[in-house]
């Protein structure tokens, strides 16, 4: 029991050191810099050489790396190399519309997986219910979306084709808005998450107490609830921290269909003109989410211990 | 029996988020009169409040516009004044007096002054490596301000075009201005009200000195997806679309909403650089010119919403001439490539992307063109992300694009030796001294020809093969009146549009 929280700390901060390494360094290595997405192929050697050295990317990997992370320590997430607007701001605007998507879309994803695993879990669909979440799990988010905007506005005419965001009224100011981008994300998700979970959910129900319990004749839910959630905390809280960070950085299909200015877009844009700090900060955003995750389920295991 | 449970559960959720969001629709899905709600191109992660940079986002420039007097604007007949009253030059044509308006202000009350207007082209040129060299023909450490209202512009040659070059972009700050992260003080006819860079709105200013705005509000939206632009106006959350594709427009039209054609606007030219093989033979790209099957391509391509262009690179500028006559010819084509020495073939690579809808598809056709002719052709699509910082200006054969600037524009960006994307190697043959002739020549008409002349020369001898110009298609609801139809950066002055109470 003892050691248990710091070791989860200091877990999740190595994890969260290597993301910031990783993600820097693959950045790194991607063709072209900001100064030449800045620059759009018009500046000599001359000029690019002058704006990297304005705005600190010149330099050996590591040095830039330092600086930048010396920098976040000190509470300063950078400018962006792009247009030269505070990081903070950019990804302030943004984290109350991804915020309000995501939790929409745990709502409706978390009962959904939970239900999906213990389904897929169970003797009935050992054989086929792995499959059939995969294959759900992998129909890609933009056909999702598709789908659900054919059917609700295209056919039924109940909900918008495109949900942009009010302009200084707060994300969830028109709840009609948010339920097809919300939908898009979590069927995916929660097709995925059941496919992580489903194998940890088979091997509780097959634990003798509980085969005990079914035989006995328990009404299922109290099976569920009270012999095969206590031992599935962990595993439950891992898998919806993956799924949690991923529909902080990884929304991107959902929001261009949509034209919903979240992170994702952010992180994508700024991938593509290598807008270093910005992608940092996206990308360790995420990571958060799932690393605290991880260390809750660390801990829940822990302390059951 | 659980199966069936969860299949319930699932679809009573379904129904229960559905009636969530089947509350009545906002006041946010209505369009109100005095507001026009803009969906404009652009990235809402690179949206930028510096008006002197690149430019690369439309709602950024078309923000920009509303907010900040320009010089010059582009009119019907030519150069129309704006925040510059005259602009007159010596007898060099290098030393050009400019007269502000003296009723301009900022909207601290601030007035505008030729210092203001010097501080901002300075700092323009300061930002060349991000603009292309905007004001690449000024020299502005010689110009100086001359009075409260009076500028000295001083052109490193004779340029008869100062007022074209001030044209638009010229958006002027207060001086000393230095924290761009944050809109700047403007004197245009509105100004900023709240949201930011990527989603803003704009309240009209009163105090402007120009034609009262018939729009109170205009809110300027930066969306990255054509499609997402089009389907805003469709489903009521905007009132215009700013350039949506063929299709998106062709669908809209039926739906009742109207269509603003911006006549021969975009461009995807076929790109040979003349300085490298086999393009550096002429009847290599004389036979390219011949082999392309223009009418499907604008058929295809621009879904036949445009005109077949002759090879002119600019065929919305009011000095272009009657395009050349195109028409195809595959045996004179593989006679000319015999002639080269290709008889027995040529392999080449076209490098092409998806930056802008129909470029590839554009590069999949001409493939298969100008296959019966001998050339064989290998598409390489590369990803948006590099191909404007790898491909562009750098290699031999791509499709480039360009979205209906002026002819001195694409002249000073990528037709004299010393442009910063000189892509086809041009300018050679005494091109580019014919080019300073014309720029130095103060009669009008006579300088018309003159630049007409240099973009036939360039159509019929040069590395572009310019199969035809596509509208620029703006979708707006119906009410919208007085939305721009010209060419290059006319589409950015909305401030006269106006929205009938629906």
């Amino acid at each position: 029991m003892i050691g248990v929280v710091p070791r989860a700390c200091a877990r999740a901060m190595l994890v969260l050191f290597a993301v910031a390494v990783g993600v820097f360094l693959v950045t790194d290595v991607l063709p072209g810099d900001a100064a030449l997405a800045r620059t759009r192929g018009g500046a000599g050697a001359a000029e690019l050489a002058r704006l990297r050295a304005e705005s600190g990317m010149d330099g050996p990997v590591w040095e830039r790396f330092a600086r930048w992370g010396w920098a976040l320590l000190r509470g300063d997430a950078g400018t962006s190399l792009l247009n030269d607007r505070p990081v903070s701001t950019l990804i302030g605007e943004r984290l109350p519309a991804t915020l309000t998507l995501a939790a929409c879309a745990l709502v409706v994803a978390v009962p959904l997986l939970l239900a999906l695993s213990w389904w897929a879990g169970g003797r009935a669909a050992r054989s086929y219910g792995g499959g059939a979440l995969a294959a759900v799990a992998a129909i890609p988010q933009v056909v999702v979306a598709a789908g659900a905007v054919a059917v609700f506005s295209g056919l039924l005419g109940w909900l918008p084709r495109v949900s942009l965001l009010p302009i200084g009224a707060p994300p969830w100011h028109d709840p009609a808005l948010l339920v097809l981008p919300a939908l898009s994300l979590a069927l995916p998700a929660a097709a995925y998450g059941a496919g992580l979970l489903s194998g940890a959910v088979a091997d509780v129900r097959a634990l003798p107490h509980v085969d005990d319990a079914v035989l006995r004749g328990i009404p299922r839910w109290r099976i569920a609830t009270r012999h095969a959630l206590p031992l599935l905390w962990a595993p439950a809280i891992r898998v919806v921290a993956v799924i949690a960070g991923g529909l902080i950085a990884a929304t991107t299909v959902v929001e261009t269909v949509f034209g919903y200015t979240g992170l994702g877009e952010l992180l994508v844009s700024s991938v593509a003109s290598r807008d270093v700090p910005v992608v940092q900060a996206v990308a360790l955003l995420g990571a958060v989410v799932v690393v605290t995750g991880g260390a809750v389920a660390d801990l829940a295991r822990g302390i059951r211990a | 029996m659980h199966r069936r449970q969860f299949i319930l559960g699932t679809a009573a959720l379904a129904a229960a988020l559905v009636a969530a969001g089947c509350s009545a629709p906002s006041a946010e899905n209505t369009g109100k009169a005095g507001t026009l709600r803009y969906a404009a191109v652009g990235s809402p992660a690179t949206a930028s409040h510096d008006p002197h940079g690149g430019l690369g986002n439309e709602s950024d420039a078309m923000r920009f516009a509303l907010l900040y007097d320009v010089l010059t604007v582009p009119g019907e007949q030519g150069t129309e004044p704006r925040l510059a009253t005259s602009w007159t030059p010596d007898e060099s044509l290098t030393n050009w007096r400019i007269e502000l308006r003296d009723d301009a202000t900022f909207t601290d009350g601030e007035p505008v002054t030729a210092a203001d207007v010097l501080f901002s082209l300075r700092r323009m040129h300061e930002k060349a490596a991000e603009n292309y060299g905007r004001m690449g023909m000024f020299d502005l450490a010689a110009s100086e301000a001359k009075g409260e209202h009076t500028l000295r512009l001083i052109t490193r040659t004779p340029f008869a075009e100062v007022g074209q070059a001030l044209e638009s972009a010229t958006f002027i700050v207060p001086e000393g201005s230095e924290d761009f992260s944050e809109p700047v003080t403007g004197s245009g006819p509105f100004r900023m009200d709240s949201g930011d860079a990527e989603a803003a709105v704009l309240a009209r200013n009163d105090d402007w000195w120009g034609p009262r705005p018939p729009l109170e509000r205009i809110e300027i939206r930066a969306i990255a997806d054509p499609q997402a632009r089009a389907d805003a106006v469709a489903s009521g959350q905007a009132d215009v679309a700013g350039s949506v594709n063929p299709a998106a427009a062709r669908t809209a039209e039926q739906e009742g909403l109207r269509v603003v054609h911006r006549q021969g606007v975009t461009v995807y030219p076929l790109v040979m650089r003349l300085d490298s093989e086999p393009f550096d033979d002429e009847r290599v790209r004389e036979a390219v010119k011949l082999a392309v099957d223009r009418e499907q391509l604008l058929d295809t391509v621009f879904l036949g919403q445009g005109t077949l262009a002759g090879d002119l690179l600019t065929p919305a500028d009011p000095t272009a001439p009657e395009p050349p006559e195109r028409t195809r010819d595959l045996d004179r084509a593989r006679e000319l490539l015999t002639e080269a020495g290709y008889g027995d073939g040529l392999d080449l690579t076209l490098k092409t992307t998806t930056a802008y809808p129909g470029m590839d598809d554009a590069a999949t056709l001409i493939a298969g063109q100008l296959e019966p002719a001998g050339v064989n052709i290998t598409v390489d699509v590369v990803p948006q992300d590099t191909y404007w910082t790898e491909v562009y200006a750098q290699e031999a054969f791509y499709v480039s694009y360009l979205g209906g600037i002026s002819f001195l524009d694409v002249a000073r960006v990528a037709l004299l030796p010393d442009s910063p994307t000189n892509e086809t190697a041009w300018g050679g043959g005494g091109w580019a001294e014919r080019f300073d002739e014309a720029m130095a020549e103060k009669d009008e008409p006579k300088r018309a020809e003159l630049l007409g002349a240099l973009q036939r020369e360039l159509a019929e001898d040069g590395g572009y093969v310019v199969w035809a110009a596509g509208d620029g298609l703006d979708l707006a609801r119906p009410g919208v009146s007085g939305l721009p139809t010209g060419p290059g950066f006319q589409r950015l002055f909305i401030d006269q549009v106006r929205v009938d109470s629906r």
